[in-house]
């Protein structure tokens, strides 16, 4: 299977490129919103509103809000995917693009598909949603949650045939953003309140914990701190 | 080659100039004399001018010194060039500004200066571009107005070495004349001249001002040069860092432009004297280690981390340990260690605020040349967080200076 994954490297280097930005020009993080910081006031800047409606269904269903852990809706997942895919990962700008496209190649080849995440995007909802009314009479979205789930299984092991992207490609695309929407700094519009690093006990950004080395069995007493400095 | 630098040497310890090149050596004198750092402007081609200069009247503009015979000094003669160097005075007779260290520069050699000309005539490529007029408030913006202000304040022309050791007195002429340390380490009286031009008055170099930045003393007991020893003083000075400290603001530009290009005599001359001139009690440094056990205290709180800690001791945990460690000290030549830090420590806590809003460099030299940076915080503390960082950090560990109030950040910041 190709590796979709937000290349951790990119992440990093951007994150410390936005913190220098930052420091130089003391520009506010791209957070214009009205009122509190809930998906009901977000105004998605890359998605419609019929792949707006599938994203926040297909995520709160990979990561549910009746688990152990606090859910991908309200982490705010589904923000972080739109603002990943309006920046440089939904436009490939750091990926080759340039053929031969072999979707038989190894992983080892990296990225094989002709279309950038943003476009893949683009594509494969409608294409899910036609499969879902073809075969449930309704859209992903409108699906109960037993239907959801199938379709994300066949969409996982490509027993659904999407006409221009495999959809074990998609599923692994949107599977891989939707963790680390949950899992990435606030910061990138994810892991709302460091509530995924709160339940994974994950300090944050503090950078470095060398005086915790020689300290055993002793369990670690702050919460997380994100790189603009919040706590949780 | 080796009979070249070794008559170079003899020349500049005799402090006379017939050396091999001129121009080389008065390329040399121009480092030592640290021109660039006024008269480049940042971005700006060499010496063409129109660095900002911030005056308690007004801003000065430093000048086009590049030989371009309309906009620069191209038709000054080597006696004209003199006069401006040593005396503050133009060509058309004017009266310079005492930002000019005209002051300092009045002990430089007879020799020294020939090169130094033959070198801003020969070496340096001319910039046909005016720089911008400074803008000084009345009656500052009246050139004839420094006419009674140089008779009150300008030392003589000329140099008499003052010790009977051949180094002390190059260590003098170089941070007395060329180097003009003085200009920003020693106090300025009411004229805003400096307090004294040598070792023999007890407020040369005790530290100054420097817009918001405390300039250290170099002479207390406690002052760097008195307490470190020749090597790490050596280390500071032409790298911009050591096992304590890292040079920041306008001094890493002094290392970079300046100090690092020093030769190893004249280096070894400058720590010398400055060794020789310390004095018994003086300057505005805080002295620092005091209520020895405290140390291990500030350690213990940040190692245990509990969540109880008090908000400046959250602060440093959440933004500063990692680099400056829970024991204050950080690491050597990459770190600065924060404890005993005259930056932390000063009574004008101007600099270690604007530090911590706005970050710093090391600079980048030959011996060392990793302009090592820590990242401004500005834009994720609060004024109150500043001030509850910076209190808990002047107050940690053996640290002991007054608190820091979020006015004062306030202020700091709004003149970034």
């Amino acid at each position: 299977m190709t590796d979709f994954a937000i290349d951790r490297r990119d992440l990093l280097l951007n994150g410390v490129a936005s913190v220098a930005i930052l420091a130089l020009g003391g520009l506010a993080p791209a957070m214009a919103q009205a009122g509190p910081d809930t998906l009901e006031n977000y105004k998605p800047v890359y998605f419609d509103a019929a792949e707006w409606a599938f994203v926040m269904a297909a995520t709160d269903r990979l990561i549910p809000a009746d688990g152990e852990g606090p859910g991908a809706l309200a982490t705010l997942v589904p923000r972080f995917i739109d603002r990943q895919l309006a920046g440089d990962f939904g436009k490939a700008s750091r990926w080759y693009m340039q053929g031969p496209h072999d979707p038989d190649a190894s992983p080892l080849f990296g990225f094989q598909l002709a279309q950038t995440p943003a476009e893949i995007y683009r594509i494969a909802i409608p294409e899910v949603d036609a499969h879902c009314r073809t075969t449930y009479g309704e859209t992903f979205a409108a699906l109960s949650d037993a239907d959801k789930d199938a379709v994300l299984h066949d969409l996982e092991t490509g027993e659904v045939d999407l006409k221009t992207v495999p959809a074990a490609d998609f599923f692994a695309m949107l599977l891989a953003n939707t963790k680390e929407g949950y899992f990435a700094d606030p910061r990138y519009g994810g892991n709302h309140g460091m509530q995924a690093w709160t339940y994974i006990g994950f300090p944050g950004a503090r950078a470095s914990f060398r005086e915790w080395v020689g300290q055993q069995n002793t369990p670690y007493p702050l919460g997380p701190v994100s790189i603009g400095g919040e706590r949780a | 080659m080796r009979l070249q630098i070794l008559i170079t040497a003899l020349a500049l310890t005799a402090g006379s100039a017939f050396a091999a090149d001129e121009t080389e050596t008065g390329e040399y004198i121009a480092q030592l004399g640290d021109c660039a750092a006024c008269h480049t402007a940042p971005g700006g081609a060499p010496f063409a001018g129109g660095l900002a200069i911030a005056s308690p009247f007004g801003d000065i503009y430093t000048t086009n010194i590049t030989p371009d015979p309309q906009y620069g000094i191209g038709d000054y003669t080597l006696e004209e060039f003199d006069r401006a160097v040593r005396r503050g005075v133009r060509k058309d007779g004017a009266n310079l500004y005492p930002a000019m260290p005209y002051t300092s520069y009045a002990k430089v050699s007879d020799a020294d200066m020939a090169a130094l000309y033959a070198y801003f005539m020969k070496a340096v490529a001319p910039v046909h571009k005016p720089a911008p007029a400074s803008d000084l408030r009345f009656p500052f913006n009246i050139r004839f107005g420094m006419e009674g202000w140089d008779i009150v304040n300008r030392p003589e022309v000329g140099f008499t070495p003052p010790y009977d050791d051949a180094q002390l007195n190059r260590g003098a002429y170089i941070v007395e004349g060329l180097g003009h340390c003085g200009a920003c380490h020693s106090p300025r009286n009411l004229m805003q001249a400096q307090e004294g031009y040598t070792a023999a008055s007890d407020r040369f170099l005790t530290g100054g001002t420097l817009g918001v930045w405390p300039v250290p003393d170099l002479r207390g007991p406690e002052s760097a040069p008195q307490k470190w020893s020749d090597a790490e003083l050596v280390e500071y000075l032409t790298t911009g860092r050591n096992a304590y400290t890292a040079a920041t603001g306008e001094m890493a530009l002094v290392v970079e432009r300046s100090m690092q290009h020093a030769t190893e005599a004249d280096m070894d001359a400058i720590v010398a004297y400055l060794k020789h001139i310390g004095l018994p009690a003086a300057g505005s440094d805080k002295a620092a280690a005091t209520g020895a056990g405290r140390s291990d205290d500030t350690t213990a709180m940040l190692t245990a981390a509990k969540p109880d800690m008090p908000e400046g001791a959250r602060l440093y945990l959440d933004n500063c340990g990692a680099c400056h460690t829970v024991s204050g000290q950080g690491a050597p030549r990459v770190f600065p260690n924060l404890v005993g830090n005259s930056l932390v420590l000063s009574d004008n806590p101007g600099g270690f605020i604007e530090v911590i809003l706005k970050g710093a460099m090391m600079p980048s030299t030959r011996r060392a040349p990793a302009a090592l940076a820590m990242p401004g915080f500005g834009d994720r503390l609060s004024d109150d967080d500043v001030a509850a960082l910076a209190s808990f950090i002047r107050s940690a560990w053996t640290n002991d200076a007054d608190k820091i109030e979020a006015e004062t950040v306030k202020k700091i910041r709004g003149q970034l």
